[in-house]
């Protein structure tokens, strides 16, 4: 039976590399496929076609009491995540204006303070507009965990919903996603 | 006397910010400004080159440069050397703001002349305690 998608299959032969949140990866090698696992959480994929670099992040803007809350603040750790994608990819020879994006997740939490995973798809959609960089393809929003899966060089992704619930549970104690200790840290020459 | 400069009068430094990123760009105008500076915008390493040409000639040169490293057409490194090659401009602090965190990222933006190295995502009260002791 012919598969309906191109895209891999447990016996593909295709290398899988699973990007947990905070993480970033970029890759230039047809043999493989970039997953990710997605509740609130919101990941941009993106691709040159012209060099045929991909890449996928995993971001959360901030987890209900950790403190952030600042609008501002939000923003400058997901400029920051968005950035880290783009230099990787730059680094590995794609140009910014070929680049296209497609973005997954931003569930809402039904039980959170507010809805972190709507705020989340709304960064990332004015992101990409501000930047110039066209959005190809989203899913978005909704309350179902969602599994990516990625092709770097092809730029097709796959999204299936996994589950009802999203995997990510609002937690008041939750592990700082993002911010280090180090961040914005000074050192003067 | 006045702790901070105060918007729109002659005692506000002009800081020079350069970045691809429009969102960044926003981003630290949005805190500058907050903070009572006047900010002047690039895009990258040659049109910070023009635009601080422009402005020195018209007498509004920048008492600061922000720049980012990773730039097309110009990087960091290459518009820290620039600069550093005009005279006028030897004394012009300069501050790194960038993703990056090796020491030899660092040591090339240390050779290159830059005045100091600030991590992304930048804090705006240490942001404003860099500015303050690099104007001061």
């Amino acid at each position: 039976m012919t598969p309906l998608s191109n895209l891999p299959r447990a016996s593909d032969g295709l290398r899988r590399i699973n990007i947990l949140q905070g993480e970033t990866k970029v890759s230039d090698d047809a043999g493989v496929v970039l997953t990710t696992v997605l509740g609130s959480c919101i990941s941009a994929c993106l691709y040159d076609p012209i060099a045929k670099v991909g890449g996928l992040n995993h971001f959360l803007l901030a987890e209900p009491g950790s403190g952030e809350t600042d609008v501002r603040s939000l923003q400058r750790y997901g400029v920051y995540a968005m950035e880290v994608l783009i230099n990787a990819m730059m680094s590995m020879g794609a140009t910014r204006s070929n680049l296209k994006a497609r973005i997954y997740g931003g569930a809402s939490l039904r039980d959170g303070f507010r809805d972190i995973g709507a705020t989340n798809a709304l960064f990332a959609r004015r992101f990409l507009r501000d930047e110039r960089i066209a959005l190809v393809g989203e899913d978005v929003g909704g309350h179902g965990a969602r599994r990516i899966e990625f092709r770097p060089t092809l730029g097709l992704a796959r999204c299936r919903i996994a589950t009802d619930r999203p995997v990510e549970k609002p937690r008041v104690a939750a592990p700082a996603p993002v911010i280090a200790e180090a961040v914005g840290d000074v050192e003067f020459f | 006397m006045n702790p901070l400069p105060q918007k729109g009068t002659a005692v506000s430094s002009m800081i020079m910010t350069v970045d691809d990123s429009p969102s960044m760009r926003m981003l630290l105008k949005a805190a500058l400004t907050d903070m009572g500076y006047n900010v002047l915008e690039a895009e990258d390493g040659v049109d910070a080159l023009e635009r601080l040409g422009g402005a020195c000639s018209s007498g509004n040169g920048p008492d600061l440069l922000i720049t980012d490293i990773n730039m097309p057409r110009l990087d960091g490194f290459g518009l820290i050397e620039k600069v550093r090659e005009q005279d006028r401009h030897r004394n012009l602090p300069i501050l790194v703001l960038t993703t990056e965190s090796s020491d030899e990222k660092k040591q090339r933006a240390r050779s290159a002349g830059a005045t100091g190295w600030i991590v992304k995502p930048f804090h705006p009260d240490k942001l404003a305690a860099a500015i303050r002791r690099v104007l001061h």
